[in-house]
């Protein structure tokens, strides 16, 4: 405030052309109706409170050794340092860049895929459509339930390999420190796909078919159409689905937790997973509060630079 | 936040600004309790220097099971004087548990277990002293030497009421054994040969289920230790004054390895309750688990189980058991110190142990001699005479450590299960985890 009125005081007299900064910003205040500002302000102070201060709290909470009784005991920036060293917080670092790229691709190459193949007039089209987009009613944590049935040493997967002679593929898909994060990753794509391919069919319906029927008469075969024709008008599908792959796969955690909780032996723990055992199973409040801290750091980059990438799209 | 819900007519601008209130102490309380902490302190001490108290006494309860629940909601309903009962399932209880007792208005009474999480907190000067309760016609003055141990703190004060414990030992079907000609062993190579003899008939010899349920790869490690080295080895390992890569622990995990190939090989893809299954249907012949056990069995199954104890392997070493101990403890913050007690001595009496035991349909024993057992089953009764006849009795390797210890070795010993060849390795890895929590 101070700085910008001095900022008034001299810009004014030198140059009298241009208005000044902060009478542009009065008039702009004035402008907007006070019940505006009731709607702003309100959501802002209860977000702040709520959401804003106990975040800054955990901030805070990371430089310290806390389980919850007594006074929180400062270690500076041991928290940080012992998650350099910690083998199982590594693991999960690396788990997560295998999920949001497991997570994301998969389910995004399915879910268009089957938006193509579903994006037209047929027969039972409509109960394909439902069918695969059915899982998607479930809670992740219903699905894990679900699916663990299926993965049991007796369920259904092992059942199905053996029917069809592949019985050396058998083994126990949750159990095995190798497989079980791919496993548990499989179940949630097979949710997230209906999802995503709702997303493109919606896309699809925006799409002119008339320009691929031009494309066609200039001899350009079924791919160059989807690549050179299609997709260039799903751009702004392809933003949104980003968006959501992105944060879901960042943010999953009831699926691992139903399913394995990190295990075995903390192989399938993702930061998410790995910071909500030492909070809250383990009141370990500071070590969770870092793990928690590195997960918004993470997540803030990717929210930032997709916001400064589809703002320069905007602009350009 | 933790305060009991009471029905009365509230406009909605009330509530708002109630629940607005509550959440800012709450967060106060659960956020900046290093700065909160003094003065809520000398706030209840004047409360509890006046000498009526107000207010129901509360019970802050995490038996969240139907049974157990039913049982000490009867219990509260039929207490004479004026208390309340606020049931919290188990995982928030115990996440939220630092949080209750560090409140400026915490409830007066809570469930827990006995061992180092009430100590730990006794030590913090959070846990009312019930020492009067364990002296001359006190309601726990009867209780075995062994509970006041269990329920002593450091400083050598009684900080807890233990209300019901049960034994570990290995579980069986006698219709399943009289099926195969077998019976229980005596010693160890007779265990052995049993395990060998089942094997070669097609069954898995041991349940077991570590899949989501990980600590119970601990059962095992604790008997061998007890059994190898003795209880009182095994509670200063896992206090800290030996580490894990002492010859005596590889000892354990050598002899450990000897059982692996006996185990039920989808141990690690069934919880504790699912490696039932596979036993109710004779695939698999033994289990070392609590005797919560019986309640994962179908009805007309429970009457066909039996038990023995881990046979002696070490002859040099007391006998141990380990027997888990549920029961209450106080917060030091409550404003009626008095009536709390007279809540807890209820809870202790005979009558009461006796009628929670009833109605919960568990096959947990009571603490109190003067409990009429002659009507529980006979699988109790074995139980009752096993706790009484050993030397020693050790709780479960969470509760004589910690839920941190338990989490080192949930990773190490998993581990050693899948493979077992590296176990100096194996014991590095948890003695460099297990420092990390020591140190904390």
């Amino acid at each position: 405030m101070t700085a910008a009125a001095a900022a008034e005081r001299t810009t004014a007299p030198t140059s009298g052309g241009p208005r000044p900064p902060m009478a542009r910003w009065a008039r702009v205040f004035r402008r907007v109706p006070w019940v505006v500002w009731v709607f702003l302000l309100v959501p802002l102070a209860v977000e702040a409170f709520w959401v804003f201060w106990p975040a800054m709290n955990s901030f805070s909470l990371s430089f310290t050794r806390w389980n919850g009784v007594g006074a929180a005991e400062p270690v500076g920036l041991g928290n940080y340092q012992d998650l350099m060293s910690d083998p199982t917080f590594q693991t999960a670092l690396r788990n997560n860049v295998i999920w949001v790229i497991g997570f994301g691709g998969l389910s995004v190459v399915i879910g268009l895929a089957l938006a193509v193949l579903l994006n037209r007039p047929g027969r039972g089209i409509g109960l394909y459509r439902a069918a695969i987009y059915l899982p998607m009613v479930f809670s992740l944590a219903v699905t894990g339930l679900f699916w663990r049935v299926l993965y049991s040493p007796d369920g259904l997967v092992n059942f199905s390999l053996e029917t069809v002679g592949l019985g050396v593929l058998e083994r126990q898909w949750l159990a095995d420190p190798d497989v079980a994060l791919y496993a548990v990753l499989v179940a949630a794509v097979w949710r997230q796909v209906g999802y995503i391919m709702v997303l493109y069919l919606a896309g699809l319906k925006g799409v002119d078919p008339s320009l691929e029927e031009a494309a066609a008469m200039d001899g350009a075969n079924r791919w160059q159409r989807f690549t050179r024709i299609v997709m260039p008008q799903l751009r702004s599908v392809n933003a949104v689905v980003f968006a959501v792959t992105v944060i879901d796969s960042l943010r999953t955690f009831d699926i691992v937790w139903a399913m394995t909780r990190g295990g075995p032996y903390n192989s399938t723990h993702l930061l998410s997973t790995y910071m909500f055992e030492q909070g809250f199973t383990l009141v370990n409040l500071g070590y969770g509060s870092a793990i928690a801290v590195v997960i918004f750091a993470l997540a803030i980059v990717f929210i930032v630079s997709y916001l400064v990438r589809s703002i320069r799209q905007e602009e350009s | 936040m933790n305060t009991t819900t009471r029905t009365s007519p509230v406009s909605r601008r009330g509530f708002l600004l109630g629940a607005s209130a509550l959440g800012t102490s709450g967060l106060l309380a659960g956020c900046l309790g290093s700065e909160g902490a003094p003065e809520e302190t000398t706030g209840t001490d004047e409360t509890s220097g006046s000498s009526e108290p107000s207010g129901p006494v509360t019970l802050q309860n995490s038996q969240s099971d139907p049974a157990p629940r039913e049982a000490l909601e009867t219990l509260i309903g039929d207490y004479p004087g004026d208390a309340e009962i606020n049931t919290v399932a188990i995982e928030q209880f115990r996440a939220q548990l630092s949080t209750y007792l560090t409140s400026a208005n915490p409830p007066d009474v809570l469930t827990w277990y006995a061992g180092s999480v009430a100590r730990d907190y006794a030590a913090e000067g959070l846990l009312l002293d019930v020492s009067d309760m364990w002296e001359g016609d006190g309601a726990c003055a009867n209780f075995s030497d062994a509970l006041r141990e269990l329920s002593s703190a450091e400083d050598g004060s009684q900080i807890f009421v233990p209300t019901n414990y049960y034994w570990w030992s290995i579980f069986y079907k006698k219709s399943a054994f009289e099926e195969w000609g077998v019976s229980a062993p005596e010693t160890w190579e007779d265990f052995l040969g049993l395990c060998e003899d089942l094997k070669g008939r097609g069954v898995s010899p041991l349940a077991n289920g570590i899949g989501s349920t990980p600590w119970m790869a601990s059962g095992w490690f604790d008997y061998l230790n007890l059994r190898i080295n003795g209880a009182q080895y095994h509670r200063e390992l896992l206090a800290g004054e030996h580490a894990f890569t002492d010859p005596e622990v590889e000892a354990v995990l050598e002899e450990y390895t000897k059982l692996i190939p006996y185990f039920d090989p989808d141990m690690a893809s069934y919880s504790y309750q699912e490696a039932v299954t596979p036993m109710v249907q004779n695939e698999s012949a033994m289990y070392l688990i609590g005797a919560f056990v019986t309640q994962f069995f179908p009805e007309d199954q429970r009457d066909d189980l039996d038990f023995f104890s881990v046979p002696p392997i070490n002859p040099d070493v007391p006998s141990a058991e380990e027997a888990p101990t549920d029961g209450y403890f106080a917060a030091s913050g409550t404003d009626n110190p008095e009536g709390t007690k007279e809540l807890l001595a209820y809870l202790a009496s005979a009558q009461s142990q006796q009628t929670f035991i009833e109605i919960s349909g568990s096959s947990n024993l009571p603490t109190h001699p003067d409990v009429d057992t002659s009507g529980f089953s006979p699988l109790v009764q074995k139980g009752i005479e096993l706790l009484n006849s050993t030397e020693e009795i050790t709780q479960f390797f969470n509760r004589d450590s910690s839920d941190a210890l338990q989490a080192t070795a949930d990773d190490a010993l998993t581990r050693f299960l899948a493979d077992p060849s590296d176990i100096p390795g194996i014991l590095e890895g948890w003695q460099a985890a297990a420092e990390r929590v020591w140190d904390q």
